[in-house]
């Protein structure tokens, strides 16, 4: 849709709809019921989309979420902008960012496997609403507030609790495989703050896709265009100035070598806890990729406090040998006290596992009695 | 009314079980009304028991107390509390149970990030992972709270029952800790601690004190476990050099149970039959304490080498120092040891294994030569207990019966009092 396009848009709505309105509505210190109360999105009986006044985004390096699609916006009210401090994005109170979490469905009532292309708007023939998260930036910070779709995807109410679906999905790269049955979980808000409040305990949340690392990398903005994100932004007048520096490399990005990538999927899906001031530093592993020792990286490291996390293996990760490697393990277990990352997924991130086994495979080097290390013990 | 969704062509139905889609494009054929603005407002879900409660945890002020009433409660997914000066309370420990035995989510059954800390009167079964996790939290106390796998002793159960970690001033009180395949009681990597009148049973470590200082555990049961109490440090951790820790007054009697704990676990290479364990700590003292029937040895003390692990952190002491064991009585036990040197050692006294074993090994200076004396590292008081250095470093070589080196004292350690503690010790 081009931009006059989307300009006629807003006016046709506006002048068909008594109640529509041209921008959201920031709630300020409140917290909203149902998600209408934003005001973020056109619902009809077929379409969800974004007003136009947001701007669709899309983060360099997302996190799993159960294969699930994600629509994201971002809207800074008129007349603030956001400033870069320290190169990153300083949001002025009233930005509101959203994440709706969907899957293309089929006509038996399956959801879809298939490679998330960045839809602008969600086709509701063809999809299944899930959730909506909304994190706003209130005077005393930001606030996270999940909002679950009813199954007649008129609303969306706002469960602080979280909540979970039942859901059957099928394989579009194997349309002859059974469907997987699974339980999609909508984190509750202690959950939510898990992962977005990356120095634990006493740091704030913040957003971890709409952030200058992030947005770095390019997208098509509403006319089509494709550019850095935070060009998009600072052509808007949304953003005083764009942030230097690479964006976040991505795993999917094969141009990239394989340690790279490898870590580069580590951090986004494990980093948020796993660094030195997580919720994760407890057990000495850090996945930034800004480890200090090889041995803080998982590299022969027994585990802590793990429990069965620990497959019955010695080591978080044994060079060479991701069978023998905990991080592996974890990462393609399902069972709840023993799967990493502990939220955000019910089924195995396949790519992701298969990224992680061919990094350890490439690693020299071995644990234990082999490695020149133990001459240290007695 | 502040700004809807654009309700453009939204027709007005009322929400039906039915999928929406179908539904609707049957209700815009058959032309149901039209109306932009009004439609019938769809209805909130109504709460479980299980959602009400974690709304609760999330909402709650500083001040609140969360009630649990008696009865079993099923609970599919991790509880959590992040809000500071919550209690939450039941009705008693075999009364108010939360039950984890259908959880499907989650890896713990109540996890806290929070301070000024109260849980009392509950209990916590069978949960996935962890029954109680409390990380990063300043005064805590859980107090008259069961822990428990109701299946017994199983590798499958969660890792800890009562789990406080990173924290500070924490008191434990009253507890019951039963089947964790890790330790019943486990503070880890935190400060300011008591454990007392407490009891655990059946978890692979009854009690452990982990790269933590300043600890007083006294007057509490541990039997049936694998190892009774555990006083370790451990390397590669952001908070090590365990310390300070008084054990006195304890029960610590048949912790002869198999250990069942998952394989690479440290917890994994304590030998069943172990009444306590001390591990490369420093500053220990343990006093007034009855040890029986523990079938391996009463007291082991020693140094993180002992388990043959890579070390890859210069930080890290791997040495226990200044142990002092004095005034307990030791009965039986060291019958049956659950540990190759210890057995031969055994076999080829014709003796129990002693009720004090000591690794033996000692810091080297930079000659490579011992650069603490015995009675630096161990003192057994005026004795009264049989020893043995195994003489570790050497492979168990040749192992020492003689108390003499270690009949000394080394200074008492102060008691601990905690902020939030009102009751005071006993």
């Amino acid at each position: 849709m081009t931009g006059i396009k989307a300009l006629l848009g807003i006016t046709l709505l506006a002048g068909l709809a008594a109640c529509s309105d041209s921008t959201p509505n920031f709630v300020a210190d409140a917290r909203p019921a149902r998600l209408s109360e934003w005001g973020l999105f056109e619902l009809s009986a077929d379409r969800l989309a974004p007003l136009p006044a947001l701007e669709v985004v899309r983060p360099a390096n997302p996190l799993f979420t159960d294969y699930a699609h994600k629509l994201r916006t971002l809207w800074i009210p008129d007349g603030t902008q956001a400033t870069l401090v320290n190169n990153e994005i300083n949001y002025p109170v009233g930005t509101i960012l959203s994440k709706t979490f969907y899957y293309p469905s089929d006509a038996d009532g399956n959801v879809v496997k298939v490679v998330d292309n960045g839809a602008r708007e969600i086709d509701l023939a063809a999809a299944r609403l899930i959730e909506t998260r909304v994190l706003v930036k209130q005077s005393s910070g930001w606030d996270a507030l999940p909002y679950v779709w009813n199954d007649d995807e008129t609303e969306a109410f706002l469960r602080v609790a979280g909540a979970s679906r039942s859901l059957s999905m099928v394989d579009a790269a194997q349309p002859d495989a059974p469907a997987t049955q699974f339980a999609y979980f909508v984190p509750n808000e202690n959950q939510c703050s898990g992962c977005h409040t990356t120095e634990h305990p006493d740091g704030g949340m913040h957003p971890l896709g709409a952030i200058a690392s992030q947005l770095t990398a390019s997208a098509h903005d509403a006319a089509g265009e494709f550019r850095p994100q935070v060009d998009t932004l600072v052509a808007r007048g949304w953003l005083d100035t764009a942030p230097t520096g690479p964006a976040l490399a991505s795993f999917e990005d094969l141009s990239l070598g394989l340690e790279t990538r490898a870590l580069a999927y580590l951090n986004m899906q494990c980093g948020h806890c796993h660094n030195p001031k997580g919720a994760a530093d407890t057990s000495g592993l850090v996945l930034t990729g800004k480890h200090v020792t090889r041995v803080s990286t998982g590299v022969c490291k027994p585990p802590v406090a793990a429990g069965g996390g620990a497959g019955d293996l010695q080591y978080g990760i044994v060079p060479g040998d991701p069978d023998a490697s905990i991080l592996h393990y974890r990462l393609a277990s399902t069972k709840p006290d023993e799967m990493m990352p502990e939220l955000g997924r019910s089924l195995v991130h396949a790519e992701g596992v298969a990224l992680v086994r061919e990094w350890i495979g490439s690693l020299s080097g071995a644990c234990g009695a082999e490695a020149p290390l133990s001459s240290a013990a007695d | 009314m502040p700004s809807l969704f654009n309700f453009a062509d939204r027709p007005s139905y009322s929400p039906t079980p039915a999928r929406s889609r179908r539904a609707l494009a049957a209700a815009i054929a058959f032309g149901v009304t039209v109306t932009a603005c009004a439609p019938d407002e769809p209805v909130m879900p109504e709460l479980s028991f299980e959602e009400a409660l974690q709304e609760q945890l999330i909402t709650a002020q500083p001040g609140d107390v969360i009630e649990i009433p008696a009865g079993v409660h099923e609970m599919t997914r991790s509880l959590s509390l992040n809000a500071p000066g919550v209690t939450i309370r039941g009705q008693g420990i075999d009364v108010s149970v939360l039950s984890f035995k259908n959880q499907i989510q989650g890896a713990e059954g109540l996890l806290v990030n929070a301070d000024d800390f109260v849980l009392e009167d509950l209990a916590i079964e069978d949960t996935v992972g962890d029954a109680l996790k409390i990380n990063e939290s300043e005064n805590v106390i859980v107090r008259n709270v069961r822990t428990e796998w109701t299946g017994g002793p199983l590798t499958t159960n969660g890792a800890y029952g009562i789990y406080p970690v990173q924290s500070k001033n924490i008191l434990i009180d009253g507890a019951v800790a039963i089947g964790a395949s890790d330790a019943g009681i486990y503070v880890g990597q935190s400060t300011q601690i008591i454990v007392r009148n407490s009891r655990a049973e059946y978890n692979v470590a009854g009690i452990e004190i982990e790269n933590s200082t300043f600890a007083d555990v006294y007057n509490n049961v541990a039997t049936n476990n694998t190892g009774g109490i555990l006083v370790f440090d451990l390397p590669n951790l952001p908070v090590q050099g365990g310390r300070n820790t008084r054990v006195f007054d304890n029960e610590v009697v048949s912790n002869n149970v198999d250990n069942f704990a998952p394989e690479g676990n440290i917890v994994g290479t304590v030998p069943a039959g172990t009444g306590m364990m001390v591990l490369a700590n420093d500053s220990i003292e343990i006093f007034g304490n009855r040890f029986a029937d523990n079938q391996t040895t009463s007291v082991m003390v020693v140094s993180y080498l002992i388990n043959g692990l890579p070390l890859d952190d210069p930080n890290y002491d791997p040495f226990p120092e200044a142990i002092y064991i004095h005034d307990n009585n030791f009965e039986s036990g060291g019958e049956n040891p659950d540990f190759e040197a210890l057995a031969m050692l055994s076999e080829a006294t014709g003796q129990p294994v002693p009720h004090v074993v000591w690794g033996g090994a000692i810091m080297p200076d930079a000659d490579g030569n011992p650069s603490k004396t015995a009675s630096d590292i161990l003192c057994l008081g005026e004795g009264g207990m049989t020893f043995s250095n195994l003489d570790a470093m050497n492979g168990f070589a040749a192992p020492s019966f003689d108390l003499s080196p270690h009949l000394c004292e080394q200074p008492r350690l102060q008691e601990i009092i905690l902020p939030n503690d009102l009751t005071g010790a006993e």
